[in-house]
């Protein structure tokens, strides 16, 4: 029911980035910006990815989660190189298999708390009835069972980052990708959230990756990764 | 994504902004609403024209007499006789030729009716026995003229329906069995008929207001000789018959029968003194025009569902460029470009769709107070509806397109930053 993958403890690669390159051409300007990574992710990690401003961390989490495309290198999803998907693959791809949590939320002021959850299975097709219950799960596991009917105005930073997160769960997917979670949060918020991750990491073995640039969560990863200057350190 | 999601977001969409939804909707409500409107107006007058011309029979041809204005005589003569017109002769020729049923024949009169010193906007006519039927009227009280009235040329007569009103006071109900006197004669009154299909014919000017003698106590009685007298002048007309109500067997081959008698007619008058009229060609151009006037009107409602269009793509533009957050979070849950596409895509087709809806509502009010404020008829068909909501679904797609293109091909991680 959540993304696990204790049933086959066998460390698989899910995620392997080859001199994985980005560069923006800007009108007459070259800006690289990963200068050729190469990184390995296994299922069940909980990683961070950490590093300066600007230093690449969200291009980077943008290509992970099949949104933005390298422009040299390869990338290969559970085996598979997704250089060569279509885009209609890359969003079956992001539907089935990622989680995305973004700094800012991103629900939709519109729908309640039970519509936004269902979102990610909406596009999956999946029946009205198993979308209901499901969201209904989620919002529990994430703390928020009584507030389904509720609209995101209704609820405060951190329900809202906590509704992101069972929305991300939706459709069961390989991996979370985290960009700045807490970003926009208070300390104490930040904890719990940091701490609803953690737990989901433990139960259930979920993949994650997440940027941050809080150095005090460094120690509540698997493995961290630095970014700088394009490159991992 | 199911089909069923992809509605209920798109309504939801629309129904979160009823007001701008409305609004943007205007254009498409009044140029479908005006369009109904202009349509069902013209429709009714098309119908009340056609029914007045099919009042005069489709399968008669009318022919009738014209007055001439100079006589092909000298001013040195000042006393002469102007004879010209329909004569006994033409009738019978016309009666011989193919596909002829019968022929009603119509004679003005040519009196002055008066009651004391005033002088009545009232004719009278010698008519033949069929021109009951042959001109859609009916006997309202008494009797209509019969045989022997017509064998014995009996000085009988059967008046409008509006001529007992101009003729008698009101207290004065019974009529029937009165005598009527006019210049040179004296009529007993047998019956009343009325007209109620609107019949209008050349040289009648209303048939409720006139009065009906047999055409042999015309003749008899008054002749076919009327004297015109005017200063040092003396003018004797001499007309045999004003109108011809020629009914034929056939209506598919009445042009035919009526080019026939213009020839025979051109063949034996010398001057132009009748003319002819077919009501069913009439009736076929006064659809011809009609249909033109229908491809302006339709050009007009296109232009300005057109205008309509183009205002809900702008708005729709910025729909877009508002929800590109909205679109990017979509797009990295898993949303094809085709899921995005026809999300705007039908959010558009429902807004004009419901906007030519309430444009049809529109248009048949307008109609309806037309009609009630000022009498004209008004007509709204079922095509117009079907083809309005029809068309603002089409006008939907062909504006929604674009901006709905426009969403699905944003970039999701350009959008995602979007504020
Ligand atoms: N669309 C773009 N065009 C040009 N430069 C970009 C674009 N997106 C990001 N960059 C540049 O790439 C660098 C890395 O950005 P980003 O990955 O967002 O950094 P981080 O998330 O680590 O702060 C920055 O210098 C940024 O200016
Ligand atoms: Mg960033």
């Amino acid at each position: 029911m959540y993304p696990q993958n204790n049933k086959d403890n066998a460390v698989r690669e899910i995620i392997r980035l080859e001199r994985l390159e980005k560069t923006y051409y800007l009108e007459s300007l070259e800006v690289p910006v990963l200068k050729g990574i190469d990184l390995s992710i296994y299922n069940g990690e909980l990683i961070g990815i950490m590093g300066v401003s600007g230093s690449g961390k969200s291009t980077m989490l943008n290509i992970l989660g099949l949104l933005d495309v390298p422009t040299g290198g390869r990338y290969f999803l559970d085996g598979q190189e997704v250089r060569n998907f279509s885009d209609n693959a890359l969003a079956q791809l992001r539907n089935a298999k990622i989680g995305f949590i973004f700094q800012s939320f991103n629900l939709s002021p519109h729908l309640t708390v039970e519509q936004n959850i269902e979102m990610p299975m909406v596009y999956a097709e999946s029946p009205k009835k198993v979308r209901r219950e499901r969201a209904r799960e989620l919002a529990e596991r994430v703390g928020l069972g009584h507030r389904l009917k509720h609209r995101p105005r209704e609820l405060s930073g951190g329900e809202c980052q906590r509704i992101a997160i069972a929305r991300a769960l939706g459709n069961s997917p390989a991996y979370l990708l985290a960009d700045e979670p807490t970003g926009n949060l208070d300390e104490k918020t930040s904890d719990e959230i940091m701490e609803l991750f953690t737990g989901l990491h433990q139960e259930h073995h979920t993949t994650i990756v997440m940027v941050t640039h809080n150095p005090d969560l460094e120690s509540l990863f698997d493995r961290v990764i630095h970014l700088r200057d394009g490159r991992v350190v | 994504m199911l089909i069923r999601d992809l509605y209920y977001l798109s309504l939801h969409n629309l129904l979160l902004h009823k007001i701008r939804s409305f609004l943007t909707s205007l254009g498409i409500i009044f140029g479908v609403g005006s369009v109904i409107a202009m349509l069902a107006i013209s429709g009714g007058a098309k119908n009340a024209a056609l029914d007045q011309i099919a009042a005069l029979g489709i399968d008669n041809i009318i022919v009738f007499t014209k007055s001439l204005k100079k006589p092909g005589g000298s001013e040195s003569d000042p006393s002469r006789t102007l004879d010209y017109g329909l004569t006994h002769v033409d009738m019978k020729n016309i009666e011989k030729m193919e596909n002829i049923r019968h022929i009603t024949s119509i004679r003005n009169g040519r009196l002055q009716i008066t009651r004391g010193v005033d002088v009545l906007d009232v004719e009278m006519f010698w008519v033949t026995p069929d021109f009951l039927k042959d001109l859609n009227c009916s006997i309202i009280r008494g009797r209509w003229l019969t045989p022997p009235d017509f064998k014995n040329a009996a000085p009988v007569c059967v008046i409008g329906r509006d001529v007992k009103r101009k003729l008698f006071n009101l207290g004065e109900t019974e009529i029937i069995g009165r005598i009527l006197h006019v210049p040179f004669g004296a009529f007993t009154i047998v019956g009343i008929l009325e007209n109620n299909a609107g019949t209008s014919i050349e040289g009648i000017n209303s048939i409720n207001d006139s009065i009906y003698i047999p055409s042999t106590t015309g003749r008899k009685v008054f002749s076919e000789y009327t004297a015109e007298t005017g200063p040092r002048m003396l003018k004797i007309h001499h007309v045999e018959h004003d109108i011809f109500i020629v009914k034929v067997k056939d209506t598919q081959v009445i042009d035919h029968t009526a080019r026939r008698i213009t020839s025979l007619l051109n063949k034996t008058h010398d001057d132009k003194d009748w003319g002819i009229h077919v009501p069913l060609s009439l009736l076929k151009q006064k659809e011809q025009t009609q249909n033109i006037f229908t491809i302006v009107m339709g050009s007009i409602a296109a232009i300005s569902l057109i205008v309509g269009g183009i205002g809900i793509m702008n708005i729709m533009l910025a729909n877009v460029y508002e929800r590109r957050k909205e679109i990017g979070t979509r797009r990295a849950m898993g949303a094809k470009k085709k899921d995005i596409l026809f999300q705007f895509l039908i959010e558009t087709v429902f807004l004009t769709t419901m906007g030519g809806v309430a444009g049809i509502g529109l248009g048949i009010g307008l109609s309806a107070a037309v009609t009630r404020f000022s009498g004209m008829p008004s007509d709204v068909s079922m095509w117009s509806i079907v083809g309005s909501i029809t068309i603002s679904g089409i006008v939907g797609v062909l504006f929604g397109t674009y901006p709905a293109w426009q969403a699905a091909n944003q970039n999701p991680i350009d959008a995602l930053k979007a504020e």
